[in-house]
Order: C-alpha cells, then sequence, then structure tokens
C-alpha cells in the first residue's frame, strides 16, 4: 500500500527479449523515498530496461515490481497517475514552441486549463530559459536547450517519483552541469525521489544518495558513494565499478 | 482536461497547423492537378492535327423516283465532318495518314439498286488516335446520308406499289420510348440520372483522399516514436484510448481537406468539358449531394485511419504501415471502381456480403441513396460506416502496446 518507506521496490527481476536476450536476471533494489537514487553501469547493462519497466513501459517476465505502494503490471494506470519519466535522448514536439511543450505535458496532468498554465509555468522556471526562447519553435533549440526543456517537462508535473534515464547523455559541459544543477535543486526543494540512471561515474557520485552499479543484468553492488569507493578501495566510483564488476568489456 | 481528450486533439492539430508545407501540398496538389489534367487533354487535343485523304472514285449523281443524290456533296460533307475535328483533308493518296475514306467506282448503282448494297471503304492507321474520332465523324454524316437514301427508295417502292407509305413506319416499325424512375416509382429527369453518375465520379474521387491522411497518421505515431517523444508521452497518465481517438481524429482533419481540395479539383475538372461542350454540370450539384460526398469523404478518410492505425500501433514500422496502406488504398479502389459500374445492392450474395463488410461499400451507398433522396437509406449506410470504424478503433486501444511501440524497428 502506499505509504511505506519505499518508492521502488523490484524482488527478483527478469526480463527477456525473445529467447536468447537475457536483459535482467533477477534484479533486486529498494529506493527509499525522498531521495536521488542511481543506476550505474555500462552500455547494455538493463539500465534503461529497469527504467521502463518501472515507468510502467515494459512488462517483466518474472519477479515483482512496486511503485509508490502499486503493483505492476497491474496498477499501471495508478503508477502513471504519480510518476513523471524522461527518457534518454528525450525529444520535443519540434513544431511546438518550448511554452507549448510544457503545456501539452501539463494538459494530461492537471485538471483544468489554469492549473496547466500554472504547472507549465513551473516548467518554464525550471528549464531556466529566457521569455523569448520559451516562445520559439523547439526546432530551433540547441540540444542543450532541448533538455532543459524535457527535464523541465518531467519534473514540473508534481509527480511523487522522477525517473530519468540518462538526462546529461551527449550533452556539453555547461549544458550537462546546468541539467545536474536543476536535478539537485528540485530533489532539495522538492523532497521528491529521483531515480536516474548513468553511465557517467562522477555525476553519479555528484548528485545520488545511494547506488546500485548493475551489470550485463545483474546487481553487482548497492549502497551510498562513498561507501562504495570505500568497500573497493577506489578513489572514485568509475575505479569503484571496475574493480567490483572485476572485468573491463 | 486530464484523462480527456483534448490534449491530444489540441497537441495534434497545432502541430499540423504548422506544418505549412504539407497542408499547402495536399491542398494544392488535388486542387491543381484534376484542372489541369482536364485542360492539357483538351488543349492536346485541340493541338492534335490528323491526315485524312477522302478520294471520291465514283463522282456524279443519282436518282432514286424523284429524289436526286450526290457522291460530290457526300464527300464535301465528308471532308466538312473531318475538318470540324481538326484534320487536315487531303483528296489523293499519300503515305501516312490517319485515316482514308474511299467512294468506290459504282457505288452509285449499287446505291441507287433495289438489290444491292453501296461500300465505303475506310481505312485507318493502325495506333493513330485521331483515326477513331474520325471515324466517328464520318460514320455521323455517312449514318444521315444513308437514311435519306433509304427514305428515298420506301417512298419509291411507295410510289410503285400505289399505296401510300410513310418512311419511318417501314424503316422504324418499332420505336421505345424510356422512363427513368427513382426509388418510390416516380419518373426523374435526364438530369437527375446525371446526378446519380455524377455521384458515383464523386464517390471514386474518394480513392484520392486517402492517402495523404494515412500517411499523416503512420508518422503521428511511428514518427513520434522516431523523433523520440513518444516514450515519455507513453509514461504519462494520457489514456492510450485519447491517444488512438485524437491522432484518429487530428489525421481525419488532413483527410477532410484533401477532400475538399480533391472535389473543388474534381468540379474544375469538369467545368472545362461544361465550357467546351455547353453541358452546365454544376447545375446537377445538389448542396445535399455536396453534403453526401463530403460526409461520406470524411467517413472513408476516418475507415482508413481505423483501418491502418491497429496495424501501425502493433508494428510501429514505417514500412509495414507503407505496405499495409497499399493494401487499403487497393481495397479502396477496388471498391470505388465497382461502385463505378455495378450495384452493390444487387450483386449475388457472396461477393456483396463481402462488399457489404468493407466501410468504402457503405461511403458509396451514402452518396447513391442520397442522390436518389433516400435519406434514411444514406443514413443507414453511415451507420454502418461508423460502428466499423469504432469496432476497429476499439481494436487499436485493445492491441496497444507500449512495448512493441518502444522497441519495434522504424
Amino acid at each position: 500500500m502506499p505509504g511505506n518507506g519505499y518508492a521502488i521496490r523490484l524482488e527478483g527481476v527478469v526480463k527477456t527479449f525473445g529467447r536468447k536476450v537475457r536483459a535482467l536476471k533477477g534484479i533486486s533494489f529498494t529506493v527509499p523515498k525522498g531521495v536521488i537514487y542511481g543506476i550505474l553501469g555500462p552500455n547494455g547493462a538493463g539500465k534503461t530496461t529497469t527504467l521502463r519497466i518501472i515507468a510502467t513501459l515494459v512488462r517483466h517476465d518474472e519477479g515483482v515490481v512496486e511503485v509508490l505502494g502499486h503493483r505492476l503490471p497491474e496498477e499501471r494506470a495508478e503508477v502513471r497517475e504519480r510518476i513523471s519519466y524522461l527518457p534518454e535522448d528525450a525529444g520535443l514536439y519540434h513544431r511546438l514552441t518550448g511554452w507549448e511543450n510544457l503545456l501539452y505535458f501539463a494538459m494530461i496532468y492537471a485538471d483544468d486549463m489554469e492549473s496547466a498554465k500554472e504547472m507549465a509555468a513551473r516548467g518554464a522556471e525550471l528549464a531556466r530559459l529566457p521569455e523569448r526562447d520559451l516562445h520559439r519553435k523547439a526546432s530551433e533549440y540547441s540540444k542543450g536547450m532541448s533538455r532543459r526543456v524535457a527535464l523541465a517537462r518531467a519534473l514540473m508535473v508534481g509527480a511523487d517519483l522522477v525517473l530519468l534515464d540518462e538526462p546529461t547523455s551527449g550533452l556539453d559541459v555547461f549544458s550537462a552541469y546546468t541539467i545536474r544543477k536543476t536535478i539537485k535543486e528540485f530533489a532539495i526543494r522538492s523532497g521528491t525521489t529521483v531515480l536516474m540512471s548513468s553511465h557517467n561515474m562522477l555525476e553519479v557520485e555528484e548528485l545520488c544518495d545511494r547506488v546500485i552499479l548493475i551489470n550485463k543484468g545483474t546487481i553487482v553492488a548497492e549502497g551510498e558513494p562513498e561507501e562504495l569507493k570505500r568497500r573497493a578501495n577506489a578513489s572514485n566510483l568509475e575505479e569503484a565499478f571496475i574493480k567490483l564488476v572485476g572485468e573491463f568489456d | 482536461m486530464k484523462g480527456s481528450l483534448y490534449p491530444v486533439v489540441w497537441k495534434e492539430l497545432r502541430d499540423m497547423a504548422r506544418d505549412i508545407k504539407t497542408l499547402v501540398a495536399i491542398s494544392l496538389l488535388p486542387l491543381l492537378m484534376m484542372p489541369l489534367m482536364g485542360v492539357t487533354s483538351i488543349y492536346v487535343q485541340t493541338l492534335q492535327q490528323g491526315v485524312a485523304v477522302v478520294i471520291n472514285e465514283d463522282p456524279g449523281t443519282l436518282t432514286i423516283g424523284n429524289a436526286t443524290f450526290s457522291t460530290n456533296d457526300l464527300a464535301n460533307s465528308i471532308v466538312a465532318a473531318l475538318k470540324s475535328k481538326g484534320f487536315r483533308v487531303l483528296n489523293h493518296s499519300v503515305r501516312s495518314y490517319d485515316i482514308m475514306i474511299i467512294i468506290p467506282k459504282g457505288f452509285r448503282a449499287n446505291l441507287s439498286s433495289f438489290t444491292k448494297v453501296a461500300l465505303i471503304k475506310i481505312v485507318k492507321s493502325v495506333g493513330s488516335a485521331k483515326s477513331n474520332e474520325g471515324e466517328n465523324a464520318v460514320q455521323s454524316v455517312l449514318g444521315s446520308f444513308a437514311r435519306k437514301v433509304a427514305e428515298a427508295k420506301v417512298r419509291y417502292l411507295g410510289v410503285l406499289a400505289g399505296k401510300p407509305v410513310t418512311p419511318d413506319s417501314v424503316l422504324n416499325p418499332i420505336v421505345y420510348t424510356t422512363v427513368l424512375v427513382g426509388p418510390s416509382g416516380t419518373a426523374v429527369s435526364v438530369e437527375e440520372s446525371f446526378r446519380v453518375m455524377l455521384g458515383r465520379i464523386l464517390a471514386f474521387s474518394l480513392v484520392f483522399v486517402t492517402t495523404p491522411s494515412i500517411a499523416y497518421i503512420t508518422d503521428s505515431v511511428v514518427g513520434e516514436k522516431e523523433r523520440k517523444t513518444f516514450e515519455a508521452l507513453l509514461a504519462t497518465p494520457v489514456p492510450r484510448w485519447s491517444l488512438v481517438i485524437g491522432k484518429t481524429l487530428s489525421a481525419s482533419v488532413i483527410g477532410l481537406i484533401t477532400g475538399l481540395a480533391d472535389a473543388v479539383g474534381l468540379l474544375l475538372f469538369f467545368a472545362l468539358p461544361s465550357m467546351t461542350y455547353g453541358v452546365n454540370l454544376f447545375s446537377l450539384l445538389t448542396p445535399g449531394l455536396m453534403a453526401a460526398h463530403v460526409s461520406a469523404v470524411y467517413l472513408s478518410v476516418l475507415a482508413s485511419l481505423a483501418l491502418i492505425l491497429p496495424i501501425v500501433i502493433r508494428s510501429g514500422s514505417y514500412r509495414v504501415a507503407q505496405a499495409f496502406s497499399l493494401a487499403i488504398i487497393s481495397v479502396a479502389s477496388v471498391v470505388f471502381f465497382i461502385s463505378l459500374y455495378a450495384d452493390i445492392n444487387a450483386l449475388t450474395p457472396p461477393l456483396r456480403y463481402v462488399l457489404y463488410v468493407i466501410p468504402y461499400s457503405h461511403a458509396v451507398g451514402m452518396i447513391k441513396q442520397s442522390v436518389l433522396g433516400e435519406a434514411s437509406q444514406a443514413a443507414i449506410h453511415a451507420l454502418v460506416i461508423i460502428a466499423e470504424i469504432g469496432v476497429l478503433l476499439a481494436l487499436a486501444v485493445k492491441l496497444f502496446s507500449e512495448e512493441k511501440i518502444i522497441y519495434s524497428k522504424t
């Protein structure tokens, strides 16, 4: 039931694509409420599949998935009401302006137009775009601007759980910094649970309260970044990951 | 607003309105292409000059009773008819020609005889587009000439027999009249029957309106996935039915615009023969027929979208969508083509029932029944299409699979 101390609970979750590709091999972890939780791993580790299962987009084959006290896939509708999701490389509707992109998603969550506009205005603040840029078509945006609007779209809706898949992937240093800053400030201010995936160890180290290291569909380690570094006797998370995984791909 | 259709329709229409190039293309192409086809075909016809040869090997006159006929006059009439059709007419043989008419020696003797028939030789050049036109003109002149000769012969035979004779009663002993009636059994004018034919032609034009809307909805689903906007949307509480219905209704606007542009283009296409041949086809277009046409266009577009949507949603692939849209357009073409020449209600059972299942048959039925003044029958056809669309859209909602959409290859 909602109200337990965790936002997400996965127990022995297995996901297979076709007959051969075993993307998740029975992963289990629990995300406490109000933390920024990181899923770290190389490409193809199973990060996106895990996020998609929690985001109600993919059905797991075995195991238990509970999100905000709701069982998946049975209670997908209830979960969708309370989460927001930023997929990797999420795009904008390029013929709509930045404002319209925000307003569209706000209308999906809000009860009336007035609330939707308030929500979109909150998104505009989070996107940190000047007024004139906000009313330009998204096709004219740089990659960094697009990602800021896409992130704002995910953060503005007042979700209890925000899922972010590689939020800074492919961005330049400045844009990535702005995105990280926005996520950090948002989480501190709102107390919302954030589950984000990344293969950028430094980013996770900077943002996340707790982390799971995942490789080839299996969880290698779980804990606070400092604890993982200590456990692996490493100076940073990247080194810790390599030591804990114990192999180079 | 939350959980409603509004956000999806709002976004789709806004997106569509900004796609000016597509809107202009789908509106202008049928609007310009149809009249352009009319103009060019008529203009090309006028530019095309055929060569005809008329040779009179048996010049002179002949007498039947007190009537005199001249082969020179016959030849002159043929020449005049051919010239009116744009032929250059020569009176001597040349190597290359489209049509040659020869009045052979002995023609007058045979024509004045009561035991033989007179022969006129028409030689057509194979592959000549103008030769058929020339032959029709010549046949018209010969028909009129032959009738006059036949009347003269009948009158003469009457004189010889000493009996009063009316040539028409000998040459046309049986006459018949045709009365056109509507479904209620009351007579309808020839104009109204033309209106029914016009309705069929308008129905046939539905073939062309389905393509742009199918392309639009395919892009609306597959393109949204490709542009990486769909995944975030699918994780929101937006109801799947509102995505299906919202995208369908929005894409149907494209179909409606195309349909209207196509209808206007078709009317302009008809305007040209109207001006050229003095037939006022516009007088046949009643508000009722136009309303039925627009409704049938809209429902046909919706039906096409409802047919393709489950496939697009399930496959998430442009290629699969294109293959199936081609199949759908082909089925629509067959139905509309059949409807040009046949009455679906009068077909034998297996084929009739197969066609009844296809929504386009009912679109045709709507137009046909409307022009016949059978509003209730037209409404039944409309209801059947709406029901079929409803079933197909429900199927699309049922088949909606986020996983399939995300992981399918575009």
